[in-house]
């Protein structure tokens, strides 16, 4: 008796493939690491075959079929390389480039442009079209951000299908039609979207392409670097693309559990804030003028200063510092300098809020498997995260139902009681609502109710797992009614001195026009910062460090995701934060000899052991500690 | 120029007919065209607010369709159709004649503003009675020369189809600046092939 099961098995070129029924023969060749040439296609799309470029034979089908739309049938025989198929793809191909006005040279795809290597590989060598081309005007600006060359658009509608299927905002579209189709935006209007680099990087051609990266460099040139973007909480995975030691562009290095392959355009495009403009040397107030000196004479000078202070200091970090940073940052605090004042972020609010670890939270990929999904705070919460957007476009799209709300009443309102999976998508300066929320949906819905709350900075998550706050500990311990102030109220404690720690350009300090007036009466301010701040003329010592994009270590998104970050461009004798931390703590006497990141994670475990060395990468397990 | 309240609420109608407001663009393309002779980015605009649709997908469709014009025309619209059928059955020239009958050529306007002049590859859908022409959307078929004549002498005095139709609504005056007046009309020749 036959067994009726979802698979199918096929030939390939010969060989035999079992997959999925609904398995594209793209995908069931690709399976078999057979590769068939490709155009339109995307896997995060849906198929519609308009480049031709994939046609290959199947048995008893009369013509040549496009592997990326025709699905799999059992007994199905495909031929990928016959003697007919290659006739089409250089006609295909001859097609393409008929009008494509081949000018690689100057063209920042060339060395990476699919339409160059398919011709390459599948193509004829030259051609026979010899009547003049079809010409626009090049380079189109289609926003500040991006570039359009319509000569060298081959429509694939990649890019509009982004537009409508994967950002929803449908800003691109197929003007006109037949041999004058061109891609554009409604009445020539610059585009809006916050996902514009995303195009850039699925245009198979050199027809979309980012200003920043202008004739920046070709991609053989560029030192390749694995890290996160510095943008926000949601840890997107980035290349970081660097030449002769500067950025070149951030392109997207897909996670499918953080970012699914996509950046937004604050984060892609943040990376010129990051150019780092020369080397300094630390420097010491002496008689009312800032003096060149040595990194071991400022960490002296800042202990001693900060030993007057003692328990009367405050210590602010950047959320954009990283774990280890963050664990030795407040070590030196609270056992060098024994002070409970420490703060990050900008205002009131997170580190003050969030007092136990988020253990229930919802991975973000989750948020597909609800069945409603609230966005507490509406397009607030996207701002902060704008790639969220994306995800949860792609959950709507699979059925899922979001709802936009302002306040926590709209939000029990909106879900019914049926509701199997729920989830709440705030910031964590709204915790204590989402907390009380997150109860009465508990109560009121069958199913569960998870929550995903966005704090500010690339590693405010961490920050307050480690502790960085006034009111808990490394791992949220208890500080036995020893809790500090927050930032606020730090004037009104008496805080005499000020330890201001920044790491990015993107999650500075920001000192309010209150703030500098009192931190101008300050005894002591010691500043370790990347890049010449505001503050540099209130600081007493200035202790250059490594911007975000210049570290190694690792950094936690809002869902708990220990990520490592490693240093794109090299900052040279620029001193890792890390060491300036421990150097300073040396100064006043503490016994530390940590000699790397690792080791510093590895005492970082002891303290918090949800965070573990061998899951860098995974989500931190907080209920795996009990 | 905005929309007329009737218009909008044509589009609104239409927007209710379907499970799917995006199969309203082409009726309410047609109502705007119907309205104003043409279809301007002004007017595609407010179609996607109607519609409550992205204005990209409103232009991409009339964009598509080169019988949603994009700019003043004539008062009437002779399109002669010169696919292969029509070609056949002498479509050359018929357009030959049109031509210079009305001296001009084809894709343009007469100088007394009473005739526009087009031909398309598109087949019209009405081979049977081939060589044929399409006068402000009704069919003329089988075309001699006398028939031609007779078509364009009806023409030279006939108000726009739209003056017709609805003579109530239209204030002679508006309809005229619809026609002269440049400003909205789209220039769609500025991003096409240079
Ligand atoms: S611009 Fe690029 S992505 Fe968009 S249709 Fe043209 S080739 Fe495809
Ligand atoms: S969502 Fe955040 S992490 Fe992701 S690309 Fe944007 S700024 Fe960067
Ligand atoms: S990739 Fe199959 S038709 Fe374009
Ligand atoms: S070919 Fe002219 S109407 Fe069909």
């Amino acid at each position: 008796m036959a067994v009726v099961t979802d698979q199918v098995t096929l030939t390939v070129d010969g060989q035999s493939v079992t997959v999925a029924k609904g398995t594209l023969i793209l995908d069931a060749a690709k399976k078999l690491g057979i590769e068939i040439p490709i155009f339109c296609s995307h896997p995060k799309m849906e198929p519609v075959a308009v480049c031709r470029m994939c046609l290959v034979e199947v048995e008893k089908m009369p013509k040549l079929q496009p592997a990326c739309a025709v699905y799999v049938m059992d007994g199905m025989v495909v031929r990928t390389r016959t003697e007919q198929v290659q006739r089409y793809q250089n006609g295909v191909l001859e097609f393409l480039l008929a009008n494509h006005p081949l000018d690689c040279p100057i063209c920042d795809k060339g060395g990476e442009c699919p339409l160059q290597d398919q011709t390459y590989t599948y193509g004829p060598g030259a051609s026979r079209y010899d009547f003049p081309k079809k010409h626009f005007d090049k380079a189109v600006p289609l926003s500040d951000k991006i570039l359009l060359d319509r000569e060298r658009c081959v429509l694939c509608w990649r890019c509009t299908r982004f537009s409508a299927e994967i950002s929803g905002e449908r800003e691109l579209a197929l003007i006109q039609r037949g041999k004058d189709t061109i891609i554009g935006t409604f009445n020539d209007q610059p585009a809006r979207s916050e996902y514009q680099g995303n195009w850039t990087e699925i245009c198979p051609v050199g027809a979309l392409t980012s200003r920043q990266y202008r004739f920046i460099s070709r991609p053989w040139d560029l030192d390749r670097t694995a890290t996160i973007c510095p943008g926000c909480s949601m840890g997107c995975n980035v290349h970081a693309d660097a030449r002769h030691n500067r950025l070149g562009r951030f392109q997207a290095r897909e996670n499918l559990a953080v970012d699914d392959g996509w950046l937004c355009d604050f984060g892609r495009y943040s990376f010129p804030s990051f150019q780092r403009e020369g080397i300094e040397r630390p420097r010491v107030r002496r008689d009312g003028r800032l003096e060149e000196v040595s990194y071991e004479e400022a960490m002296a000078a800042a202990a001693q200063s900060l030993r007057r202070a003692g328990p009367a200091t405050a210590g602010w970090a950047s959320p954009a510092a990283t774990n280890e940073e963050l664990f030795l940052f407040q070590r030196l605090l609270r056992e060098v300098l024994a002070t409970p004042h420490l703060d990050h972020g900008r205002g009131r609010g997170e580190a003050a809020t969030a007092l136990e670890p988020d253990d229930a939270a919802l991975p973000i990929a989750d948020l597909e498997r609800c069945d409603h999904v609230l966005l507490l705070g509406g397009q607030a919460v996207i701002d902060a995260a704008p790639v969220l957007h994306l995800r949860l476009f792609k959950s709507e799209r699979k059925g899922v139902r979001v709802h936009r709300v302002d306040d926590a009443r709209a939000a029990l309102e909106a879900v019914p009681a049926e509701a199997q999976a729920v989830g709440i998508v705030s910031s964590l300066g709204r915790k204590p609502e989402v907390d009380s929320l997150q109860g009465k949906l508990a109560r009121k819905v069958k199913g569960s109710v998870r929550r995903l709350l966005v704090p500010d900075g690339p590693n405010g998550r961490g920050a307050t797992d480690l502790g960085f706050g006034p009111g808990r500990g490394p791992g949220y311990a208890s500080l036995d009614g020893k809790a500090g102030r927050a930032r606020p109220d730090w004037e009104a404690a008496g805080v005499r001195a000020l330890y201001l720690f920044e790491a990015s350009p993107l999650h500075d300090f920001q000192a309010s026009g209150e703030e500098r007036e009192w931190i101008q009466r300050l005894e002591t301010v010691v500043l370790q910062r990347p890049r010449p701040s505001p503050l540099d003329d209130l600081a007493h010592v200035i202790l250059p460090g490594r911007a975000f994009v210049e570290k190694a270590g690792t950094v936690t998104n809002m869902e708990g995701r220990v990520q490592r970050i490693r240093p794109a461009i090299d900052a040279a004798v620029v001193r890792d934060d890390w060491k300036i931390l421990q150097g300073v703590a040396q100064a006043l006497g503490a016994d530390w000899r940590y000699r790397d990141p690792d080791e510093v994670f590895a005492d970082l475990s002891r303290a918090v052991p949800a965070y573990r060395a061998d899951r860098i990468g995974e989500r931190a397990l907080w209920s795996e500690r009990a | 120029m905005s929309l007329r309240k009737e218009t909008v609420a044509m589009i609104r109608e239409y927007a209710r007919r379907y499970p799917s407001a995006q199969s309203a663009i082409i009726p309410a393309l047609w109502a705007v065209q119907h309205e104003q002779g043409y279809v301007t980015a002004e007017s595609l605009a407010e179609i996607a607010t109607h519609l409550e649709l992205p204005p990209s997908l409103i232009e991409s469709t009339s964009s598509f369709y080169s019988m949603f014009l994009t700019r003043p025309e004539g008062r009437h619209d002779v399109v002669i159709c010169v696919n292969a059928p029509c070609g056949l059955r002498g479509a050359d020239e018929v357009l030959a004649y049109c031509e210079r009958t009305l001296g001009i050529r084809a894709g343009q306007t007469t100088q007394d503003g009473a005739i526009t002049l087009r031909s398309t590859p598109e087949c019209l859908g009405a081979c049977g009675g081939a060589p044929m022409m399409q006068v402000d959307h009704r069919f003329e078929e089988n075309l001699t020369s006398e028939r031609i004549d007779a078509v364009f002498e009806r023409l030279r005095t006939e108000p726009a189809p739209h003056e017709v139709v609805k003579p109530k609504a239209v204030a002679p005056v508006k309809g005229e600046k619809a026609r002269s007046g440049v400003e909205g009309a789209r220039p769609r020749a500025r991003r096409t092939q240079k």
